[in-house]
């Protein structure tokens, strides 16, 4: 039986008179990597802030791990934001390093070997003392990674990871994202590209602050009625559905 | 202190260092400022007089400017998300910026002493010490209302804003330029809950009659008082990051 990381129940959430999560229901299974694939706006980066605890739900309740979210949590949660939140005048090393000893990393030889890990898996090991600042755009969001996963979580949101990154180094984290689902982690991802939806164990379609539908990439596909239909045709199949059928 | 506080204190102490250009200037600009002020006065006698108020109010205001454009500039750039989201507390968060400004804060007001001091020569009372340990007490405070306002900003251009307001009231109500009790009565309270009063108060108490840290302890537990309910305070607005 597989075990369930995240539970989102009926949750709804707004910034003032603006609804923006209706009503939301998911569970991730642990040890998969799930997808919210959804269009600009949809709600994606609102719902990752709820789950890592930046944003309180109007109603209804998340559990990780099996509990309601508390700070307890946070050390096993890593959380890459969409933006590059990043410290312009250190290094790529000084930035990821002051991640590990906020993750309390407190022993030098441990935190030096996390660390070099990271920067090696995002290819960054040879620019690790450039100030970010000088950095290109791929490099500033690799650095944004390797401060996410530098204390190695059992549970990684990552709100769209792969945006600006080129094929070659999309491939090699599509590559380090299932050989982190391998070792058991858990890993929540947004990005509304179908080609990353592709990669994923498991997606949640999004729009307009609802799911439209959930599933893996396969049976999504399948349940458009066409066995060739892509992950674009089924997004679109679902949103069609929604609107056939109004629940509101 | 914890070892998140040290961790995050170096950060912003590393960041500052790393950057030669605001590093310079604030190096220099106390140093350009009192030198303008300096030689305005026509009679050095003046300069004796009004040189600790002055030098409250520098510390003060030079404390303030740091920490809280620095702060702000923290949250704009959405590494504060990423720090309220990891196991460090709030707490740690303001106390770490405090230390590591602090750092900056002091030795900005060290310039302007001994600087007022030793180049201009102004005779003085006290320890040198006793002014010193005073003065840290004022930027602890500054430092950390700079902290605290700057949650209320939402951008750089919001946090100047609140420079005028939080420093020029200061400057002329806290009895810097006139005595506190020549202003009307209605206005006097007001004095009376502005930290400037008392460093003010605390500073010509030292350096012109020559007290001692324990004749101005009102005026040192106003500034600790003023220190923690700052943090305190700071740390319970924290999360108001943008959009937050
Ligand atoms: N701080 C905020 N204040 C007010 N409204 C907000 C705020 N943040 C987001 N919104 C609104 O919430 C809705 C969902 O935004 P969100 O950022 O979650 O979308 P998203 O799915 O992540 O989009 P994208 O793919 O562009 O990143 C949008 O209509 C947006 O305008
Ligand atoms: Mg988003």
């Amino acid at each position: 039986m597989t075990s369930i990381a995240v539970s989102v129940n009926h949750v709804t959430f707004g910034f003032g008179r603006r609804e923006v999560l209706k009503d939301l229901s998911l569970d991730i299974p642990a040890g998969t990597a799930f997808g919210l694939l959804g269009p600009n706006g949809a709600g994606k980066t609102t719902l990752i802030r709820l789950l890592v605890g930046l944003l309180r739900p109007k109603s209804g309740d998340i559990h990780i791990m099996g509990q309601l979210i508390s700070r307890k949590k946070s050390p096993f949660i890593g959380y890459m934001p969409q933006l590059q939140s990043l410290y312009g005048e250190l290094t790529v090393l000084q930035n990821v390093d002051f991640f590990a000893h906020i993750y309390r990393l407190h022993d030098n030889a441990k935190r030096a070997q996390q660390v070099e890990k990271a920067l090696k898996l995002v290819d960054l090991w040879g620019r690790r003392d450039d100030a970010v600042q000088n950095l290109s755009g791929g490099m500033k969001q690799r650095t944004s990674l390797a401060c996410a996963i530098v204390h190695s979580p059992p549970l990684l949101f990552l709100d769209e990871p792969t945006v600006g990154l080129d094929p070659e180094l999309r491939a090699s984290f599509w590559e380090f994202f299932s050989s982190l689902t391998k070792q058991g982690t858990t890993l929540v991802i947004s990005s509304h590209t179908m080609d990353d939806a592709a990669h994923c164990d498991r997606l949640g379609f999004i729009r307009d602050g609802k799911v439209i539908a959930e599933g893996t990439p396969d049976e999504l596909r399948l349940a458009t009625g066409s066995p060739r239909a892509s992950l674009e045709d089924a997004f679109l199949y679902f949103v069609r559905r929604g609107k056939e059928t109004p629940d509101d | 202190m914890t070892d998140a506080v040290w961790t995050i204190a170096k950060r912003v102490i590393t960041q500052i260092r790393r950057d030669h250009r605001t590093l310079a200037m604030i190096l220099v600009v106390p140093l350009v400022v009192m030198t303008l002020i300096g030689l305005s006065f026509p009679d050095l006698k003046v300069l004796d007089y009004i040189a600790p108020a002055l030098l409250a109010a520098l510390a003060f205001f030079f404390g303030f400017l740091l920490t809280g454009i620095s702060f702000l500039r923290e949250r704009s750039q959405g590494t504060m998300e990423r720090l309220t989201v990891s196991p460090v507390t709030r707490l740690d968060i303001v106390v770490g910026y405090l230390f590591g400004f602090f750092v900056f804060a002091l030795i900005q007001t060290l310039i302007i002493l001994f600087y007022t001091i030793y180049v201009f020569d102004i005779t003085y009372r006290g320890q040198l010490w006793e002014i010193l340990v005073f003065q840290v007490a004022v930027i602890i405070g500054a430092v950390n209302l700079g902290i605290f306002i700057s949650s209320f900003a939402r951008n750089e251009f919001q946090m100047v804003q609140f420079i005028p307001l939080v420093i020029l009231p200061q400057m002329f109500m806290g009895g810097l330029l006139w005595p506190v009790e020549q202003m009307p009565d209605y206005l006097q309270w007001f004095a009376h809950i502005l930290p400037l009063t008392y460093a003010v108060d605390g500073m010509r108490e030292i350096m012109l009659t020559g007290k001692g840290l324990p004749d101005v302890w009102v005026d040192l537990a106003v500034l600790a008082g003023f220190a923690v309910l700052t943090s305190v305070l700071a740390a319970l607005t924290l999360r108001k990051g943008p959009g937050g």
